[in-house]
């Protein structure tokens, strides 16, 4: 028998690429060859259990009983909004005549239920980023089926498809089925307690189908977009420059939004041919995505020069603690890993969308009191996407064996945030004054963006600790975070229709109640103006007060929890 | 017909390059059919690279791959179907339990008789009251048993290992050591990674040192050695071409000359 023989040769003797291959002439010596599992096979074995990892995965941070009330909790919402539907839609009898002009149409609400649902949907499906990060840590603590494929005989593709499938069928089940039961409650209220609901039932299995249609598209679309930048130029330069045109072409009317939502044209028309016709073209999108993701399991090896020493020299002015070092190292975390472009073009997108916004109710002169302080405390609001990525940067195990506690981590996340966005939220400030020209409103803006930026970042430190992405199925977290951004949020915006152009708006919210959307100011209100400017910096001061508080309570609720994510 | 003398295991002028950095060097390498085949070198060498390049886990920069006949570079998912492969550092999926990691392992194999070949590598390897456990929730050397019975479950002829003793107890070292014996004495061929040269005295009939991603020498165990004295860590230190004590005596160095540019 001959002996293994092995040698090497210098890297410059051999030509570069892949030769074309004409065998080498290795043999399998009688074996039986196996053919790996392909399509639909492979498929179904992989998708039954990434679903039930998927279950696991949801019940290990929100345990049993959680995970069954985050979907009671949306049913009661929306049993609650079903019942509050008659004031939306005007019909009731505590309505006037002319419904049409003071209250929403089913067109507007129907919009207002799709489009977020789509931003949802388009936010939590880059798949082909999800997929990477599993298989580049998948030698780490924790490991999940989508990085099989490096090891087993499984396409990567059918991975990524399973996971689409899977991801689509657990925000079905926890997130819209949910939606729909409440939608049935409170029609199920109006038979015994007499409430006036106008949704009918036989709406409910349409507004589902047309739900999961929005959903399944801005999932496919989302991943679609992230395998595309995966496969590197001339991708990730086109990519965001089509979304920007279509962006501009939606803000010059250029585009109709009902035809861009299919889940809503689905609902408007109820067609089962078109309703079929929009599932075949989400998971036929779905599977276009899944086949540009290509079986590279590379982990580069990149040797790159000392940045961690410079970047702690820099933090002087954090002393010389652990949380100075722990700084230091998330940011080189953050750049190392690339996620820095990532994750700063994340958090501008949704300020991107505020300044078209501003510049649209500028543009139509639309009667709603919206002014530079309107907007301030929204700058600050998405905070929460950017804390959450800094938290599944790297797995903090290694952590658990040095003289550092969680809450050391946490601030250190809470302060990479505020100085890694800062300045992009300042900037956006400062570019929506100037669309605005709201310049003498600038400096109490900064005051409220911050206070907000700061506080809602706190909050979500302090409720989610390391695991803010598992977090979203807790309810009692949930519930938490609600009340805890919704209320000062809700108080700032409505106080800061006393401000602005006050001579257009001045007594907006008293007309506001009589005329619904048609509502015109007749009237200007200086005392108003003081209130509502004291309000707001009032609001502010007790958000920095809170912030401080959940910076001191972080020892208290994490101080014993250990280094996991 | 089956050609006795036609390798399992084949590549031709095998690079990998991570941007300006070589892990591996082009590399020609052939290992035939009953070979207990061991690849030792320190840390960072190139070891895994080398194994993961073979397996179809790494594209190369350069050359071609033959594995049991099959394209590794076209065709990595044949490659995987028909071999066993024990990865140094991954774990099973977390949120799996072994028993249902085995079972889609097997599935995606096309094993025959599943419940059965899980429960005896279950058993197999003492993980009978762990079945059922998530493997998060198991220590280092259970989930490393459990990446074993997936690579053995489906009885690959061709297994490649990398560290695969590394978490074990000596207990299971030793019944590991010995299952892979008879898998070569039945005619199953090995290519093992790792840097515990005590399994290259104890397991292959032939091995090679790679250093900074280049073969340094290859050979059997016996012919590596300069004379019946010298040691395999001799062979390994004076190939390699540092100990410990070279690294002292570089460090000395180092310091003195710092001692006497600072006076």
């Amino acid at each position: 028998m001959p002996g293994a023989t092995i040698v090497s040769r210098d890297w410059d003797d051999v030509a570069e690429g892949t030769p074309l291959s004409t065998g080498l002439g290795t043999s399998a010596q009688g074996q039986e060859l196996h053919e790996p599992l392909r399509g639909w096979a492979s498929f179904s074995a992989t998708f039954r259990v990434m679903f039930k990892e998927e279950g696991r995965k949801s019940i290990e941070f929100a345990k049993k009983r959680q995970i069954v009330l985050f979907p009671l909790l949306l049913t009661l919402i929306t049993a609650l909004t079903t019942v509050g539907l008659q004031f939306l839609v005007g019909d009731s009898s505590a309505q006037v005549a002319d419904i049409e002009q003071k209250t929403f149409t089913w067109g507007e609400l129907r919009f207002a239920l799709h489009l977020p649902l789509l931003m949802f949907s388009l936010g939590m499906g880059t798949f082909a980023f999800i997929g990477h990060d599993a298989i580049v840590h998948r030698a780490g603590t924790k490991n999940y089926l989508l990085a099989a494929p490096a090891l087993q005989p499984l396409p990567n593709s059918v991975a990524h498809f399973a996971y689409f499938i899977k991801d689509l069928c657990f925000y079905v089940m926890l997130i819209l089925s949910p939606v729909i039961a409440g939608m049935g409650l409170g029609i199920l209220l109006e038979t015994f307690n007499g409430v006036n609901t106008p949704l009918e039932w036989s709406s409910l299995p349409w507004t589902w189908l047309a739900m999961i249609i929005t959903l399944g598209q801005g999932l496919a679309f989302a991943f679609l977009g992230s395998a595309l930048w995966m496969r590197g130029r001339p991708y990730t330069i086109f990519g965001p420059l089509a979304i920007v045109a279509f962006g501009v072409a939606v803000g010059l009317g250029q585009v109709n939004l009902d035809g861009v939502l299919w889940g809503l044209y689905v609902q408007s028309n109820q067609s089962p041919l078109i309703a079929v016709a929009a599932l075949a073209g989400c998971l036929t999108i779905g599977l276009l995505a899944s086949a540009l993701i290509i079986d590279d399991f590379d982990v580069s090896v990149v040797q790159r020069e000392e940045m961690f020493v410079p970047i702690y020299n820099r933090l002087g002015f954090l002393g010389d603690g652990e949380i100075r070092l722990i700084v230091a190292k998330e940011f080189v975390d953050l750049f190392r890993s690339g996620s820095i472009k990532k994750m700063t073009v994340s958090y501008a997108v949704p300020l991107l969308v505020l300044l078209g916004m501003a510049w649209l109710v500028d543009f139509a002169e639309a009667p709603i009191p919206i002014n530079l302080l309107s907007y301030a405390p929204f700058l600050g609001f998405f905070g929460f996407n950017f804390y959450s990525w800094l938290t599944i940067l790297d797995s903090p195990e290694f952590m658990n064996g040095l003289p550092l506690r969680v809450p050391q981590l946490i601030r250190a996340k809470v302060i990479v945030y505020f100085l890694a966005t800062s300045w992009i939220s300042l900037i956006f400030i400062v570019l929506m004054a100037w669309q605005l020209d709201e310049w003498t409103s600038l400096p109490t803006s900064i005051i409220v963006m911050f206070a907000n930026s700061i506080y809602i970042v706190a909050l979500t430190a302090f409720l989610m600790g390391l695991r803010p992405n598992k977090a979203i199925f807790d309810a009692s977290v949930m519930i938490w975070f609600w009340i805890g951004t919704v209320l000062p949020l809700l108080g700032l915006f409505l106080l800061s229709f006393t401000q602005g152009d006050v001579s257009l708006y001045g007594n907006w919210w008293e007309r506001a109640s009589q005329d619904g959307l048609a509502a015109t100011s007749a009237m200007y209100d200086q005392s108003m103006v003081e209130q509502g400017y004291k309000g707001m910096l009032a609001i502010s001061v007790c958000l920095l007060g809170a912030s401080a508080l959940l910076w001191k309570l972080m020892d208290r609720r994490w101080g014993k929890a250990e280094f996991s994510n | 017909m089956v050609d006795s003398e036609a390798p399992l295991v084949m590549a031709n002028d095998m690079a990998k390059k991570y941007g300006d950095f070589i892990a591996l060097h082009p590399l020609n390498v052939e290992v035939h059919a009953g070979e207990f085949f061991g690849v030792f070198g320190p840390n960072g060498a190139g070891k895994s690279t080398f194994i993961k390049l073979l397996t179809g886990q790494l594209r190369p920069s350069k050359g071609q791959i033959e594995v049991l006949g099959v394209d590794a570079v076209a065709d990595p998912q044949k490659v995987k179907a028909n071999i066993g492969i024990v990865p140094e550092s991954e774990s099973p999926p977390s949120f799996l339990t072994p028993k249902e990691f085995l079972e889609f392992v097997a599935r995606l194999r096309r094993v025959e008789d599943i419940e059965a070949k899980v429960e005896h590598w279950l058993d197999w390897f003492g993980m009978d009251e762990k079945r059922d456990t998530m493997c998060k929730d198991l220590s280092k050397g259970q989930r490393q048993k459990v990446m074993l019975a997936a690579a053995f479950i489906h009885k690959p002829k061709l297994l490649f290992l990398d560290e695969p003793f590394a978490n074990l107890d000596p207990i299971y070292q030793r019944k590991c050591r010995q299952w892979l014996l008879d898998h070569v004495k039945d005619g199953g061929t090995i290519f093992l990674c790792s840097h515990v040269l005590e399994m290259a005295e104890r397991m292959c009939n032939r091995m090679a040192i790679i250093n900074d991603g280049r073969v340094l020498a290859a050979g059997t165990v016996k012919g590596l050695k300069k004379n019946e004295q010298e040691t395999l860590e001799d062979v390994f230190i004076r190939l390699v071409g540092r100990s410990i004590e070279d690294v002292e005596r570089e460090e000395k160095a180092s310091e003195t000359n710092e001692g006497s540019e600072e006076e």
